[in-house]
């Protein structure tokens, strides 16, 4: 691809976010969805691959729909109560309807199951694109809802852990699995979405960190299977130390980032009186638990037989630009101390 | 509801549930979005000229281009499945599943 | 007028039936072309004909010839026609759930939308959408920067998005 049509294609992807971001009126909100959807599809089928193509494709229906639905439900709303606002919602069956359509367009639970099969079919930087910056658009526009179907959104949260979960437990693709914490991650958002806005643009923030650096790292290692993570240690020794303690945060074990958000959102969910859905998030995130686990270990403790020069690769100078990964890598593992600042910050940012 | 909100409703989700059922081909799937899109016209544009809204009456015209957008994207999607694939059906879209 | 419009409405939903039964692509694309027809004449019932016109110009003459071009590309062996038993199967149940949901909202049903706002100066000179259509030269002139720019964009998508590669069914030789 040209570089002059790549840079155009990517501030094209740049500014259907922005416009998204700033718009009041759905249908701006939604000539920016439209605008982001266009600019992704040539950068998810640049290499021509039938698997590209064949995912660009099932992305391009699952968006046109979405866009296609919120659309309809912005016009009921405008039909029913004459009026365009995105923060003026009051009647119920168009804000349930942007739900679904939001829904389909980030992939939770019910609608969730392009997702897997989208990512797997793209590479690992384009795969990063579309589980983080993809997600932004969505993201805002339901955080600007006004709740007035907690119940919707709750089901839907839930469903999407327990899918995201049950969803990787028999996988051995690493971007499928990539996907479906990205759809179990998206879940625990939505829960707390309606109770503390600012805690579920916190856990947005902390997700994207994470998989960026887990995006990285397999993208370091050149493994897009399980398989072949067990020779990553002789492409990159200190990559394949620390990402275990990446996979891990992804999972929310404690001493780590990841922890935070699962930890915040247990707590706020205790103060709802919700205790039932917080025992059933929590053991749902041992589901995914189970297969970031997996991926550890076949990650650290497992070495396949080799010869001796195939284990010196590390030795050889490389051309991977490591910066962002080495960051996002400290941010993934070392922010938790820093919680009560991190707070404050995003209840500064929500008010 | 007036029998205008009913149609255009109607008509839209009769177009979604197209698109949702019946795939045998990705040009139908894409015919039944544009049905999406001309309904939606249909409803942006009565909108406008019920409520005498005349500062809105240039929103359909937006909404159509952005639709002549998402459709020749689709077509070119279209072709470039074509080029891979060998046939524009649905089910050799089978690559990618679990 | 009131007549008619129902006339025109009950069209409107036949034709996204015919769509939506998942008959051949021609035979859809016939059926997007008799909605499109239709819903010209339900926005020229309602005054606007300049949105009538934009429509007509849209769907008949560009975006049809696209499909049928595509169509082609999209050959079968063998049809399925409007006549044939699973399409007129689906569509049979198509047209009978909207005739139920019909039916269920037709207490609510109020006819004041029949009134509709140009309907009492059919020779005025100036039309209200064809004023606010030209609204966007001067105060929405940045929503037609957006869109302009949109259509600039798709050309450079559709261009990557069908650049031949070596490989494939099609190839240059």
């Amino acid at each position: 691809m040209s570089p002059f049509i790549l840079a155009t294609l990517l501030f094209a992807l740049g500014l259907g976010t922005m416009i998204t971001f700033a718009s009041s009126h759905w249908l701006l909100a939604w000539m920016g969805l439209e605008i982001n959807t266009l600019a992704i599809l040539p950068l998810m089928a640049q290499h021509h691959h039938p698997r590209a193509i064949e995912a660009t494709t099932k992305y391009f229906i699952a968006q046109a729909t979405a866009a296609a639905m919120l659309l309809f439900a912005s016009a009921t709303n405008a039909w029913l109560t004459g009026q365009w606002d995105i923060q003026l919602m009051t009647h119920p069956l168009p804000v349930t309807l942007i739900t679904l359509a939001l829904a389909l367009k980030m992939g939770l639970a019910p609608m969730h199951s392009w997702l897997p099969e989208v990512i797997q079919g793209v590479d690992f930087t384009t795969g990063l694109v579309l589980s983080t910056w993809q997600k932004l658009a969505p993201f805002v526009l339901l955080l600007q809802l006004q709740p007035t179907n907690s119940t919707l959104l709750l089901a839907l949260g839930t469903a999407s852990t327990l899918v995201g979960g049950w969803g990787g437990l028999n996988q051995t693709q690493l971007r499928k699995i990539l996907a479906y914490s990205s759809i179990a991650h998206l879940g625990w958002m939505t829960i707390v979405l309606q109770f503390s806005p600012s805690l579920a643009l916190l856990t947005l923030i902390v997700y994207f960190t994470m998989t960026f650096s887990a995006f990285l790292m397999f993208k370091l290692n050149n493994s897009t299977n399980l398989n072949s993570l067990a020779i990553s240690w002789t492409k990159a020794p200190v990559a394949t130390a620390l990402a275990p303690l990446v996979l891990l945060s992804l999972g929310g074990l404690p001493p780590l980032t990841g922890f935070m958000s699962k930890w915040l959102i247990l707590q706020e969910l205790t103060k709802q009186d919700l205790m039932p859905l917080a025992t059933l998030l929590a053991l749902s995130a041992l589901l995914s638990l189970y297969f970031y686990l997996r991926l550890a270990y076949s990650l650290t403790l497992t070495v396949s037989p080799n010869t001796l020069i195939g284990t010196t690769p590390w030795r050889h100078p490389t051309s991977h630009l490591t910066l962002l990964l080495s960051t996002s890598t400290v941010a993934t593992v070392f922010l938790l101390p820093i919680t009560p600042a991190i707070v404050t910050l995003f209840s500064l940012l929500g008010t | 509801m007036t029998p205008v909100h009913f149609t255009f409703s109607s008509a839209f989700m009769l177009g979604l549930t197209g698109l949702t059922f019946h795939r045998t081909h990705l040009l139908s799937a894409l015919l039944c979005l544009e049905g999406m899109m001309l309904s939606l016209f249909v409803a942006l544009s009565l909108w406008a000229l019920q409520l005498s809204s005349i500062s809105f009456s240039a929103s359909p015209l937006l909404l159509l281009a952005f639709s002549a957008c998402e459709a020749s994207a689709g077509l070119a999607l279209l072709v470039a499945t074509a080029r891979t694939h060998g046939s524009d059906r649905m089910q050799s879209l089978n690559l990618l599943q679990c | 007028m009131s007549f008619f419009m129902s006339l025109l409405l009950l069209g409107l939903v036949l034709g996204l039936i015919v769509v939506a039964s998942n008959p051949s692509p021609y035979f859809a694309a016939l059926g997007l072309v008799v909605a499109a027809g239709v819903g010209c004449g339900i926005l020229v019932w309602h005054g606007g004909s300049f949105l009538c016109f934009i429509l007509f110009l849209i769907y008949l003459g560009g975006m049809l010839v696209v499909f049928a071009y595509c169509a082609a590309l999209a050959a079968d062996s063998h049809w399925e026609s409007l006549g044939s038993q699973s399409v007129a199967a689906t569509m049979l149940v198509y047209g009978v759930s909207v005739g139920v949901l019909a039916g269920g909202f037709y207490g609510g049903w109020y006819e004041s939308s029949w009134l509709t706002v140009e309907e009492f100066h059919e020779l005025a000179v100036h039309r209200g959408d064809a004023a606010g259509v030209a609204l966007m030269y001067m105060p929405g002139g940045k929503m037609l920067m957006i869109a302009a720019w949109t259509l600039l964009l798709t050309l450079f998508v559709v261009m990557e998005l069908v650049r031949g590669k070596n490989r494939g069914a099609l190839r240059s030789i």
